[in-house]
């Protein structure tokens, strides 16, 4: 390094490097040194990556255009003694003699920075997990209506044919018969099969409500509070005051969402009123589920694991593009509101994010 | 990389931390205003504030959201005054910090009740006055946290 070169270097509090377009170190001052522990000598001709081993570290070729130039990035640099120390570079372009040399500063990371740095980095990570963790939520959640929806549709169109077809054909058999106990025995099978049909037509209903295929959403949840009237005896108030229509993937979310905190209401709730609302809000439909019963506390509730029918509300509501609080108080009832848009903006899985950073 | 409550991130902290910090006497002041505001009026809101944000920054205003309404709950349980409207008002605040001042309308309604102890969510000061008030008010509000848990 020339000597006014090697003075200013030198006077620079950061460690300093000069590296030529083949990535080899030609110049280092002190500090630099010091901090990698090798002396000028062992420095010159090393490559520079062997300070930074594993990392990506591209040396500029040209005296603009390099992304990194001026800008101090992280990196983690190594000792000739092999232990590792956290610091930010920045790449300067020089032009030393009619060709592209670059500088490369590197200042070392105090502890707190080192600890904010790792911090930044969890962080960074924790944010990455609850992206993918939303996306692989989204996929599952489509990919649970579609079975549900596959598998109505097989019950439907096989299950269901198959015991029709018994049944007429058990009709025909009782026709024929002549001994009374035969035919008490057939009549007992008949009773079995139609069961088994209404049941079928039940669990037809459960997974997709034919009011709801038809655009009744309120009615669809009509359907199920009553059903849940007459199981618990839980009364209830259905206040619909929705005057555009949810388009279907809407509307099903809704009644998803209602249901979900209705069979909690059963389960859990204990309450002897629930009520049921569904506005207008900003193109958007607000649907609440309020019951009286007797409230949890949140901090020991949602500590635990296992709670997953509040999750699915919540993380459905947000996927949708819309917001959503649950709420309760030990003794003061439970409160699920939440808030989705009506025009569709359910994206695939993925879409639209980035991984920034 | 970006902070993990957005733009906002240190008055997201600065709230955070003076929530800690509430009396028995504050924290039943912002339950009451925060009852005393329309459903509709904070649902709106509420709407307001996902539509006009990105993906990301919706993400950072739950992330707030989330953060405050736990250390709502935990104050309250300290203060031994359960009250959900509480950490509803705690959480509406923090969500409405962490998408700025500049969403308007939605801003003022959901700072409204932390408002009535926090004075200076509600207004619209420059943010470094903002910031350096807030901060400056969490700093104070942790030396008294420290004496009084230092106190027996």
């Amino acid at each position: 390094m020339s000597n006014p070169i090697r003075e200013l270097s030198d006077a620079f509090p950061d460690a300093v490097v000069v590296v030529d377009s083949q990535g080899k170190t030609i110049a280092a001052n002190a500090q630099a040194s010091s901090l990698f522990g090798y002396n000028e000598r062992e420095l010159t001709n090393m490559p520079v990556k062997a300070l930074f081993p594993g990392q990506l570290l591209t040396v500029p070729r040209q005296r603009s255009g390099h992304e990194d130039t001026g800008r101090y990035f992280e990196v983690v640099g190594t000792r000739s003694d092999s232990t590792r120390f956290p610091a930010v570079a920045a790449w300067m372009p020089v032009l030393i003699d009619h060709f592209v040399a670059a500088v490369l500063t590197i200042r070392v990371i105090a502890e707190s920075q080192s600890a904010q740095f790792v911090l930044s980095r969890g962080l960074e990570t924790l944010i990455w997990e609850g992206q993918d963790r939303q996306s692989l939520l989204r996929y599952l959640i489509k990919a649970r209506e579609e079975e549900r929806a596959r598998i109505a549709a097989d019950i439907h169109d096989d299950a269901i044919q198959v015991i029709s077809a018994a049944s007429l054909r058990a009709q025909q058999l009782g026709l024929q018969l002549r001994d009374p106990i035969a035919r008490q025995v057939l009549g007992k099978l008949q009773e079995t099969l139609n069961l088994s049909l209404d049941r079928l037509r039940q669990l037809i209903f459960d997974l997709r409500p034919p009011d709801l295929e038809s655009g009744r959403l309120a009615a669809a949840l009509r359907a199920y509070l009553e059903e849940m009237r007459s199981d618990s005896g839980i009364v209830y108030k259905l206040n619909d005051r929705m005057t555009a229509q949810a388009p279907d993937p809407v509307a099903l979310l809704i009644y998803r969402n209602v249901r979900e905190a209705l069979t909690n209401v059963r389960k859990h709730a204990r309450a002897r009123t629930v009520t049921v609302e569904l506005l207008d809000i900003e193109d958007g439909c607000l649907a609440r589920v309020v019951d009286d019963g007797v409230g949890y506390d949140p901090a020991e509730v949602e500590a635990r694991p296992g709670h997953l029918g509040l999750v699915l509300i919540k993380e459905r509501a947000e996927l949708a593009g819309g917001w959503c609080r649950i709420e309760s108080c030990p003794g003061t009832g439970t409160t699920v509101e939440f808030w989705v848009p009506l025009a569709e903006s359910f994206a695939e899985p993925g879409a639209g994010r980035g991984r920034a950073g | 990389m970006d902070h993990i409550f957005g733009r906002d991130h240190y008055r997201v902290i600065a709230l955070v931390a003076r929530i800690a910090d509430l009396t028995p006497e504050e924290a039943g002041r912002v339950t009451d205003a925060w009852k005393q505001t329309s459903p509709a009026d904070r649902a709106r809101a509420w709407t307001g504030l996902v539509r006009t944000t990105t993906e990301t920054e919706r993400y950072q205003i739950l992330a707030a959201a989330s953060l405050a309404r736990r250390e709502a709950l935990a104050a309250a349980h300290r203060m031994q005054q359960m009250d959900w409207a509480f950490w509803a008002a705690a959480s509406d605040a923090a969500a409405a910090v962490a998408a700025g001042p500049g969403i308007g309308t939605p801003y003022q309604t959901l700072t409204a009740p932390l408002a009535t102890v926090m004075p200076s969510l509600a207004g619209r000061p420059a943010p470094a006055q903002t910031r350096a008030a807030d901060v400056a008010a969490a700093a104070r509000g942790s030396a008294r946290a420290r004496k009084s848990a230092s106190t027996p």
